[in-house]
């Protein structure tokens, strides 16, 4: 049932699928063209929001569009819990698609580093923080309010990462460097876990309370 | 013939509308047809039969099983047709039946590919490109390839021309000849009910308003009309709702022996059930005005 749901979000922004995956191979080797001392992180984290904020907004836009269609999917057998998770699955595996596309860029572009599973880790944390805030805001306030919060996250996200990656900030990053890989990789994980349930929970409840019209 | 499913106490408030205190059964290989005027509260009563809104108190139940806590066990058994609007139009009717497929138990494909075929549906057409006739069909297709014991329809003969409501229709047939099922449909077109239906339930102001057999309904119902002469406050009483004009007094009434022993000379036809769904409404109009 899920894996079904999933395949329906993206069936309905197919047409979108292929240009995101194009984005998202191409931002790492533009920002390596643009700025080459932190192009590996940045470029990555740049790919990852646009892919995956671009599309969960395409497939907020089409059921904003038929409203209807979500009100037929929740009078069939599927339990409107399968629905949400849907969602987050949706995400989980843009961002997979988007680890081994920058994998492959590192590949051919050796100037944008290696791609680490620290990397991904720390990465996948930001994701999955900002996700969290996104979907129930997205079920509790309705599409067009969320925009909002997706536009500033998409305005905000290169004016972020090329803070953050500046080299006059590296220092303030320096406490990870002290940590293991399998420790930030294990804090990643239980924070983005921990986020990603307490924001399907009440993704969830936001979504079984509202009349479907 | 046991009852496919009963709802109880349902009640329900959105806004200024609510529904009040719906009760009623439909019996199992029967056609009801769910009627009322528009707002009177048959897609909210249908919308919370299907949990799609969430009522305040009551019970539903279908074949004896509740609906609360064994909701999807239920819907599996249930095959459902809503208005208009209610599919991704850029996917192709493949596409969309693959997402809603996998939700059935029971989805037999050879049956949806019989029905396409039947209603001539190419399976490689985008949903944008069928005509709103086209479109229920396909609808009904998709609703009848699980082995649905109940099939809930909203409105579905709205804005369809004759011969597509007329197939419409035999479909139902077909699907009833089967045994052991049922059809709940809501409607506002009441003349395809004349031809199908074998309950009506009247719905009005978030009220049920009756709940009899079709043939029943029509025999206890009569249309007099006649000479206002014959009027006077006895003779009002005989009637749900009274029009008058120069020419002369049309009314609808239940109490056909009375009229026929107390007024001479009037003319006495039989209604349809627009007839006698538009006079219950105006007279629960005028006792609330």
């Amino acid at each position: 049932m899920l894996f079904s749901l999933v395949k329906k979000d993206f069936l309905i922004v197919k047409k979108y699928v292929g240009i995101m995956l194009v984005a998202s191979f191409l931002i790492p080797p533009v920002m390596l063209w643009r700025t080459p001392e932190a192009a590996g992180a940045m470029g990555f984290t740049l790919a990852v929001i646009f892919s995956i904020f671009m599309l969960t907004q395409y497939v907020s836009l089409k059921e904003y569009q038929y409203p209807k269609a979500t009100t037929l999917l929740c009078a069939l057998p599927y339990p409107r819990k399968m629905i949400v998770l849907s969602k987050y699955c949706f995400c989980l595996i843009i961002y997979a698609a988007c680890c081994l596309i920058f994998g492959i860029d590192t590949l051919i572009f050796p100037g944008l580093g290696i791609f680490d599973i620290r990397m991904a880790a720390i990465i996948f944390l930001v994701i999955t923080i900002l996700l969290s805030f996104y979907f129930p805001a997205l079920y509790k306030l309705g599409y067009e309010k969320a925009k909002f919060l997706f536009v500033i996250v998409i305005m905000a996200s290169p004016i972020l990462s090329a803070f953050l990656f500046k080299p006059e900030n590296a220092v303030r990053f320096e406490f990870l460097n002290t940590l293991s890989t399998t420790k930030i990789l294990i804090t990643g994980i239980i924070v983005s876990l921990a986020a990603f349930s307490i924001s399907a929970i009440l993704s969830i409840r936001f979504f079984e309370k509202r009349d479907l019209t | 013939m046991d009852p496919i499913l009963e709802v109880s106490g349902l009640n329900k408030r959105y806004g200024d509308f609510a529904l009040k205190d719906i009760s009623f059964c439909l019996p199992e290989g029967c056609i009801t047809g769910f009627v009322g005027i528009n707002g009177a509260g048959k897609t909210t009563t249908l919308r919370s039969i299907l949990g799609l809104t969430n009522k305040v108190s009551g019970s539903i139940k279908f074949f004896g099983t509740d609906m609360d806590g064994n909701e999807n066990k239920v819907k599996d058994r249930m095959g459902i047709v809503l208005d208009e609007g209610c599919f991704y139009d850029e996917l192709t009717l493949s596409e969309m039946k693959n997402v809603i497929a996998p939700a059935y138990k029971n989805w037999c494909e050879q049956d949806f590919t019989e029905y396409l075929e039947r209603f001539s549906l190419n399976p490689k057409q985008k949903i944008n490109t069928l005509s709103k006739g086209m479109r229920m069909k396909y609808a009904l297709a998709l609703a009848l390839s699980h082995k649905a014991e109940l099939l809930i329809m909203d409105e579905p003969t709205n804005g369809l021309d004759p011969l597509v409501r007329s197939q419409l229709l035999n479909i139902l047939k077909d699907y009833m000849a089967k045994g052991g099922k049922g059809v709940f449909f809501s409607t506002h077109i009441t003349s395809d009910l004349e031809k199908i239906a074998d309950m009506l339930i009247m719905i009005d102001d978030g009220q049920i308003v009756f709940q009899e057999e079709k043939d029943q309904l029509l025999d206890s119902c009569r249309i007099i009309k006649g000479s206002t002469e014959k009027l006077n406050p006895d003779t009002r009483k005989y009637f749900l709702t009274i029009e008058e004009n120069a020419f002369g007094f049309t009314g609808i009434t239940k109490q056909t022996s009375d009229v026929v022993e107390h007024m001479q000379d009037v003319l006495i036809e039989r209604p349809t059930i627009e007839d006698i769904m538009l006079a219950n409404a105006e007279r629960r109009k005028k006792n609330v005005v």
